[in-house]
């Protein structure tokens, strides 16, 4: 059996990829959009320095051969939320090409591209009277890694998926919530024939729609049927693929080179950028610089970088043993606690020194760095959030009809929530908001009935 | 280019044809295309460009910005709750 | 005539010749400096804008071309929108989904194409300025078939924004006016930098050093096919070339030929790809029934909206980039783009310009022009094509006319950004050249 995937990954910039329309969550449909990512005549495209950037990065990550010159092109297809019915994408010479990436530090996947192309716009399904189109996400930069057909089986896919974008998040600072965000197109073939599974969502339903695949194809050989060569998409609720088209039908993109936005340099800028170590490829140099089990080495790094660098200052300084029995004990314990309240691990390694040198016992420093991780004693972060509990709590005062409308449709705490960004100057997340704003508002809802 | 290939073209391009403009069409693009194979003796060339003049490295800086009001955008558009109007997808 | 009185007869003169799609119905120029108009491929704020489209019609853009931005903020005031081929999609503007202009020196006969609408404009209106765009001549043909003066700058120089695309990397915007002191003046307005479209960021600062020129180069290519008058008229004009001074050579350009079936590829491939847009959804017309699949809805709105010669663009242009095929048309055209501009830079290495007609007839009577068949018509270009296509400035002035008065030009080609050396000869010409004026009624 052979897997090739193509991976698409939003990039993290913060306006779109050919216009400067924010890429952040927008308020309502349509409302992040402009002429030229609603293709409206007469507009056009100005490339983002930093897709260019994030592009040579992710090449870089991937082993791959950064090009000297790149440029776009179009692909068209016509599809209601492809708004110029033409996607800028790249087809001759990609930003990267001829890369490799080691699934478990061992099995190589070869990577035959990376490119940069822009995502369309999203259709809400509404029965067989129209269709209704946002394009607040057309225009958005996506990343396509495509790989050679080298994954043996759909758990490996997921497992290499995994890898692969926490190495990215890692690389290009993906915010947390990457993985709902991460779209492939799986190519399967048990016999001869392969089919493509287009656009599934999620590792999870990557493995799910390989899996029906391989039972699928599977079955029509062993019965001695043939496997058409087709587009399937997978039905995440029911489990299955469906055919899309038969290859014969396949839609004909007829490249040409984009000649709106002309070439660009890639080697000066791919010689100053510098890409941080991933996580995959720095489990492995620990588990060998310090002798630790590849496993624990891995726990470290998935936990957190900041932890696995916690622990190389804290080897280095004090010595592995006291790295592994506090860096990979309590400290690690505490890691996600620490990081929701904004701590940070430069208050637990004096912990450690003071044990290293003997001023403080076993139990009294595991009882130090909980505190410290917890942030029990940290009165600071306390008083922090008590803050923004008072601007949140101030609000509800002043316009007690949300928390009425609340009830009938949990949107009107986006008021809430609105003001309390903008009152808060960007203080605290948005998630942190989010969860102030619902928790004050639940409560006095409680307190109404 | 025989009528079938006209057809898979026309399909390709979303272009609907009727018999007669098939019939036209057929005709008048093999005109072209007998005409074009000139291009199949034309001298080859080392240069590349995408463009008739160099253009080179012209980037934006990732800068957020909106400079016209969506509303006015969507003044004109067969919108429903500020969602664009198209056709069924299945 | 005074802004005033033109503006007060636009709606009758315009009756008359058809050079406006949508016009002011203002009729107080204001404070306005000069009067101009626009091609209809040029987005505008207060007008419709369809490219000679039907299925453009109510698209009220949101925004100005720069081209137009520019030429309101000095000071002028956009007086019509000028029509055009579908798309830019002919040679006579008679593929208009609109109305067809008519030309001001036989009202049965064609402008030219296809910014046939400007140029008739700019022969018809006393003391006006019009933009047009040229992908591979709708400057400088309709210019000769009007008998005015008319320049397609060097790709690039005019910023793009706004401009409704035939061919991304054909499309020039460029000026056409009855006086050749216009062109300098307003391609000084309309270029320069735009952020807004990167292929504008390319350019050299538009030079104006005072720069002459001299000497001419006539491929004799460029003299092959042509109607017994504008032999004639070109050929009395090189002798009065010469008595200005100018260096006369001829010489040969073997790649010219080639440069016709490679600009088809190109040019349709482009706008196949562009026109994949219009499909009845987001501007335009938008009345369809959407209860049909998208593939149906897209393709019945398009076959219904779409002229007959934009379908033949589209099926050709998505033709010559079908994989299979792309490889012979679409990429053996980019390399022949590179041929003929290596060929023009070998020319004007010794030449300031490559000198021709504009046109081998003058413009012709509407019913000849229904008998004509498609690559008959496509064949007419030959002689504008191969400065468009390898993104040249080049320049049409009237030289002459015909047995039965119809306007006779011939077309200076200069090397990339050297649009200088086009004004001076423009503005001495002018001088010596008896210019005859359509007698406009109105």
């Amino acid at each position: 059996m052979k897997i090739g995937l193509e991976i698409h990954v939003q990039l993290p910039t913060r306006s779109k990829m050919f216009c400067s329309c924010p890429t952040t969550d927008a308020p309502a449909p349509n409302t992040h959009v402009c002429p030229t990512c609603l293709g409206m005549p007469g507009s056009r495209p100005v490339l983002n320095r930093k897709v260019l950037e994030y592009g040579i990065m992710l090449a870089k990550m991937l082993g791959c051969k950064v090009a000297d010159t790149t440029w776009f092109s179009r692909k068209t297809y016509f599809y209601p939320d492809m708004s110029k019915s033409v996607q800028i994408t790249q087809y001759d010479n990609p930003i990267g090409e001829g890369g490799v990436y080691y699934l478990n530090g061992k099995k190589p996947i070869r990577i035959t591209r990376i490119h940069v192309e822009e995502d369309p716009g999203k259709t809400k399904r509404v029965g067989d009277l129209s269709s209704l189109i946002d394009y607040n996400r057309s225009g958005i930069p996506l990343a396509e890694i495509v790989t050679e057909p080298d994954i043996a089986t759909p758990a490996e896919a997921r497992e290499f998926l995994g890898q692969l974008i926490e190495d990215i998040r890692h690389v290009i600072d993906l915010p947390g919530d990457g993985e709902r965000s991460i779209r492939c197109d799986c190519n399967i073939s048990v016999g001869k024939e392969r089919c493509e599974v287009k656009n599934v969502t999620g590792l999870k339903n990557v493995e799910r729609a390989l899996t029906f695949e391989m039972i699928r194809q599977t079955k029509i050989l062993k019965a001695g049927g043939k496997i058409d060569r087709e587009t399937r998409r997978f039905d995440e609720e029911r489990g299955v693929t469906i055919s899309v088209r038969k290859k014969e039908f396949e839609a004909d993109y007829g490249y040409i080179d984009e000649p709106d936005l002309g070439i660009y340099h890639l080697k000066e800028m791919a010689d100053a950028i510098k890409i941080k170590e991933s996580p995959q490829k720095m489990a492995l140099r620990m588990a060998h610089e310090y002798g630790i089990d590849q496993k624990a080495a891995k726990q470290l790094v998935s936990t957190s970088v900041g932890l696995a660098e916690t622990f190389e200052s804290v080897a280095k300084e004090m010595g592995v043993q006291n790295a592994v029995k506090w860096v990979s004990g309590p400290v690690s314990a505490g890691w996600k606690a620490m990081e929701a309240r904004g701590g940070s691990p430069d208050e637990v390694v004096p912990i450690i020194r003071r044990f290293a040198s003997g001023e403080i016992t076993d139990t009294e420093c595991a009882l130090e760095i909980k505190c410290a991780m917890t942030g029990e004693s940290a009165e600071a972060a306390a008083a922090a959030s008590g803050d923004l509990e008072k601007i949140v709590s101030e609000y509800l005062d002043q316009n007690p009809g949300i928390v009425a409308d609340y009830a009938k449709n949990d949107k009107a705490a986006n008021k809430a929530i609105g003001y309390v960004m903008r009152q808060s100057g960007g203080r605290f997340s948005s998630a942190e908001v989010v969860e102030a704003v619902r928790k004050a508002i639940e409560s006095r809802m409680r307190g109404l009935v | 280019m025989d009528r079938e290939t006209v057809e898979r073209v026309a399909r390709a391009a979303h272009i609907k044809l009727t018999e007669a403009e098939l019939e036209e069409y057929s005709k008048d693009l093999n005109d072209i295309l007998s005409y074009f194979e000139l291009l199949d003796e034309a001298p080859d060339c080392e240069g590349f460009g995408v463009n008739p003049i160099e253009v080179a490295d012209v980037l934006r800086e990732d800068e957020p910005r909106m400079e016209l009001d969506p509303d006015v955008l969507l003044k004109d558009m067969d919108t429903y709750e500020r969602y664009v109007r198209g056709p069924r997808l299945s | 005539m005074t802004m005033k009185s033109i503006l007060s007869k636009l709606k009758e003169t315009n009756a008359k010749y058809s050079m406006f799609h949508a016009m002011t119905g203002d009729d107080d120029p204001g404070d306005s400096k000069f009067l101009f108009s626009a091609k209809d491929n040029l987005t505008s704020c207060d007008m419709e804008t369809c490219s000679g489209s039907r299925i453009l019609i109510g698209y009220r853009p949101a925004f100005d071309a720069t081209s137009i931005a520019r030429m309101r903020s000095a000071g002028g005031k956009l007086i019509g929108k000028c029509n055009m081929d579908e798309f830019g999609f002919g040679t006579f503007s008679s593929n208009s989904g609109l109305e067809i202009p008519r030309n001001p020196y036989d009202l049965e006969r064609a402008c030219g194409g296809s910014s046939g609408g400007s140029a008739c404009a700019a022969a018809v209106f006393e003391d006006h300025v019009s933009l047009g765009v040229s992908t591979g001549g709708s400057i400088c043909c309709p210019a000769s078939f009007c008998g005015v003066y008319g320049i397609a700058p060097t790709y690039g120089r005019v910023s793009r924004y706004g401009l409704i695309d035939y061919g991304n990397s054909l499309d020039k915007i460029g000026v056409i006016s009855a006086k050749a002191g216009d062109l300098r003046k307003y391609i000084h307005v309309i270029s320069g930098k735009d952020e807004k479209d990167p292929t504008s960021c390319a350019q050299p600062e538009l030079k104006d050093e005072g720069r002459k020129l001299k000497s001419v180069a006539i491929p004799k290519e460029g003299v092959e096919g042509l109607s017994k008058d504008v032999e004639k008229a070109f050929e009395e004009s090189v002798e009065a070339l010469k008595g200005m001074g100018v260096d006369v050579e001829r010489v040969e350009m073997p790649s010219l030929k080639y440069a016709m079936p490679a600009y088809y590829v190109l040019a349709t491939s482009e706008a196949s790809t562009n026109l994949a847009r219009y499909v009845g959804m987001r501007y335009g017309q938008q009345k369809g029934d959407l209860s049909l699949k998208f593939d149906d809805y897209f393709s019945s709105f398009r076959s219904e909206y779409f002229g007959s010669e934009a379908k033949r663009r589209i099926l050709l242009g998505t033709y010559t980039r079908m994989a299979g095929f792309r490889d012979r048309y679409y990429a053996k055209a980019l390399k022949v783009r590179q041929v003929v501009i290596k060929d023009y830079k070998r020319v004007l290495a010794d030449h300031d310009a490559v000198l021709a007609p504009t046109m081998p007839f003058t413009a012709p009577r509407f019913d000849d022009i229904s008998r004509m068949s498609a690559l008959d018509a496509y064949k007419a270009d030959y002689l504008t094509i191969p400065a468009n296509i390898a993104g040249t400035p080049h320049m049409s002035v009237p030289c002459g006319y015909d047995g039965n008065g119809m306007p006779i030009g011939m077309q200076f080609v200069a090397d990339h950004w050297n649009e200088e050396v086009l004004f001076d000869i423009a503005e001495r010409w002018e001088k010596g050249f008896e210019m005859r004026r359509p007698e406009v009624v109105g």
